[in-house]
């Protein structure tokens, strides 16, 4: 699939494993997300992953109404977000929130925690984190 | 400040064939060919005489396959700006007039052509440089999902009023519904009709996504001194600016100033290219593939900031004739007609000329704001005999 550049391996084998694994440059130690071939700020090469926990706050999301064609596995509507992970300088990552109903508000900065699930897309059962709000999802 | 494309360059032609989605009576490259050949008749010039060719945002159509139709003499210039959808258009203007003013090509057509049967959706098309796993697992495969986050944060994070996106639709549609040209034409559209419309991707509902239309649009660029031995006023290229700045681009959604359209680094670098400022715009045509990506270009070329974006972004003052700053005066990717965006730049040139449907009188300039939110963006501003004299 267009945008899997190789480097990012370790993610979906992390994940496969039912954890959270995410780059840091091995030279200067700045998150790197997406992944990179160079460190773009001190110019090493190579990243080293480092395992983070499944929680974060939400950035952002939206709330799908509509058939689009790929979703198939998922019921309408689906809350997709977008997660700032705790402890990576606010590197942020796509997945699904549960248990939020159809007129439930979702807030912007909400704690949230998560658990590893996926979803299936064609062929494939492709890996996603399954966000919940924590402490009641206010912000 | 430089000054290297001011009023070096001008449109002199424009042609659009535009047809509802999946019904055109033609193929693509007959479509597109037409397109040309309206735009060298609307200027004088005879179709073999163009001698260059750039497009933008995934369009099929190699000019050398166009070369037998339009009896090109000679192809000295054949071009695509590399990504960013139509977030790449008015990037399309600063290639042709690079290859004008270095004296690569001296007639250069900037087109845009789709035809669904051919070329398929252009949502598909869009999305199969960006979907990736990340997305899918998501539930995102659309540009309206990953564009409603974007709006999801500039109006709950960043305080921008929803009814932001509902002026800037209800300023297309009044454009729309006055041009015989328009899918809106003499559509009526009220808040009820926007509130009552299903939704699609929160917050966005039906009305708050562009939709696409087979059919394709040409522009004629040649040199400033060629266009004025033409058959129509010159509509000048007076800046042009494409790209993007650290960081902004493809990044799984990391990008920093997130909620924005893009324009940071382009928008800069147009005022500074051409020494004007968003004061001396007198319309614009600002593309819209959303609703809020549309406030947000706005915001982002300085029109408005995100704590006083109500103020501006007001219906009164979004039309023509007599609105601070008329917007999407033939009513917009939304309410006019989506062929990518090419019917905006087309725009630009006609309501420079007096040729709108919406007319606004006395207008001078004219920024033609390319595709937001896309990894790499463009941005335009064309003039007419009233600023260049």
């Amino acid at each position: 699939m267009i945008g899997h550049t190789g480097l990012e391996t370790p993610y979906w084998s992390s994940l496969a494993e039912g954890k959270l694994s995410l780059p840091r440059c091995s030279g200067c130690g700045q998150w790197q997300w997406p992944v990179a071939a160079r460190c773009g700020e001190c110019g090493h090469w190579g990243s080293e992953w480092q395992d983070v926990p499944l929680s974060g706050h939400i950035f952002s999301w939206t709330r799908t109404w509509h058939r689009f064609g790929g979703t198939e596995a998922l019921p309408l509507p689906y809350v997709s977000l977008l997660a700032e992970i705790d402890g990576t300088d606010g590197k942020r990552l796509m997945g699904l929130l549960e248990g939020v109903g159809e007129e439930d508000r979702v807030r912007i900065g909400a704690p949230i925690t998560g658990r590893i699930g996926s979803t299936r897309f064609g062929e494939e059962d492709v890996p996603v984190i399954i966000w919940r709000l924590r402490d009641g999802g206010e912000a | 400040m430089n000054k290297t494309f001011y009023a070096k360059t001008a449109v002199a032609g424009v042609g659009i064939r535009q047809f509802r989605r999946a019904s055109a009576p033609m193929s693509e490259q007959q479509a597109l060919t037409h397109a040309i050949v309206d735009a060298c008749e609307d200027a004088g010039l005879a179709p073999a005489d163009v001698d260059g060719f750039v497009t933008y945002g995934d369009d099929k159509n190699e000019p050398a396959r166009l070369m037998s139709a339009l009896g090109t003499k000679e192809l000295n210039w054949s071009m695509a700006v590399l990504g960013g959808g139509g977030g790449g258009i008015a990037g399309a203007f600063a290639d042709a007039a690079a290859a004008i003013i270095s004296g690569q090509a001296k007639a250069v057509v900037i087109f845009r052509a789709l035809v669904q049967d051919m070329s398929g959706r252009l949502s598909a098309a869009v999305m199969a440089h960006h979907l990736n796993r990340h997305m899918v697992a998501a539930g995102i495969v659309a540009p309206a999902q990953v564009c409603a986050m974007r709006a999801q944060r500039l109006f709950e994070y960043h305080g921008v009023p929803e009814s932001t996106a509902e002026e800037f639709l209800k300023a297309c549609y009044y454009h729309g519904s006055h041009n015989p040209d328009a899918i809106a034409y003499q559509t009526a559209f009220d808040h009820d009709a926007y509130a009552g419309s299903r939704l699609i991707a929160e917050p966005f509902r039906l009305f708050d996504c562009s939709r696409e239309n087979d059919g394709a649009g040409a522009l004629l660029l040649v040199s400033a001194e060629h266009a004025r031995n033409l058959a129509k006023p010159p509509v000048y290229l007076l800046g042009a600016t494409q790209g993007t700045g650290k960081g902004w681009g493809d990044l799984l959604d990391n990008d920093e100033d997130y909620a924005s359209a893009g324009f940071a680094t382009v928008a800069r670098r147009l005022w500074e290219q051409t020494d004007l400022t968003p004061a001396d715009i007198d319309v614009a045509q600002i593309y819209e593939n959303f609703s809020a990506q549309g406030v947000a270009s706005l915001i982002d070329h300085g029109f408005c900031t995100y704590e006083n974006v109500a103020e501006f972004v007001r219906f009164e003052n979004l039309i023509a004739p007599g609105g601070g700053l008329p917007v999407n005066t033939h009513g917009g990717n939304t309410a006019q007609g989506f062929i990518h965006g090419i019917g905006m730049a087309i725009e630009a040139v006609r309501c420079l000329r007096g040729e709108s449907a919406n007319p606004v009188p006395d207008a001078r300039t004219c920024l033609l704001a390319g595709g937001p939110a896309a990894p790499t963006v463009s941005s335009a501003i064309f003039g007419n005999s009233g600023i260049i004299g």
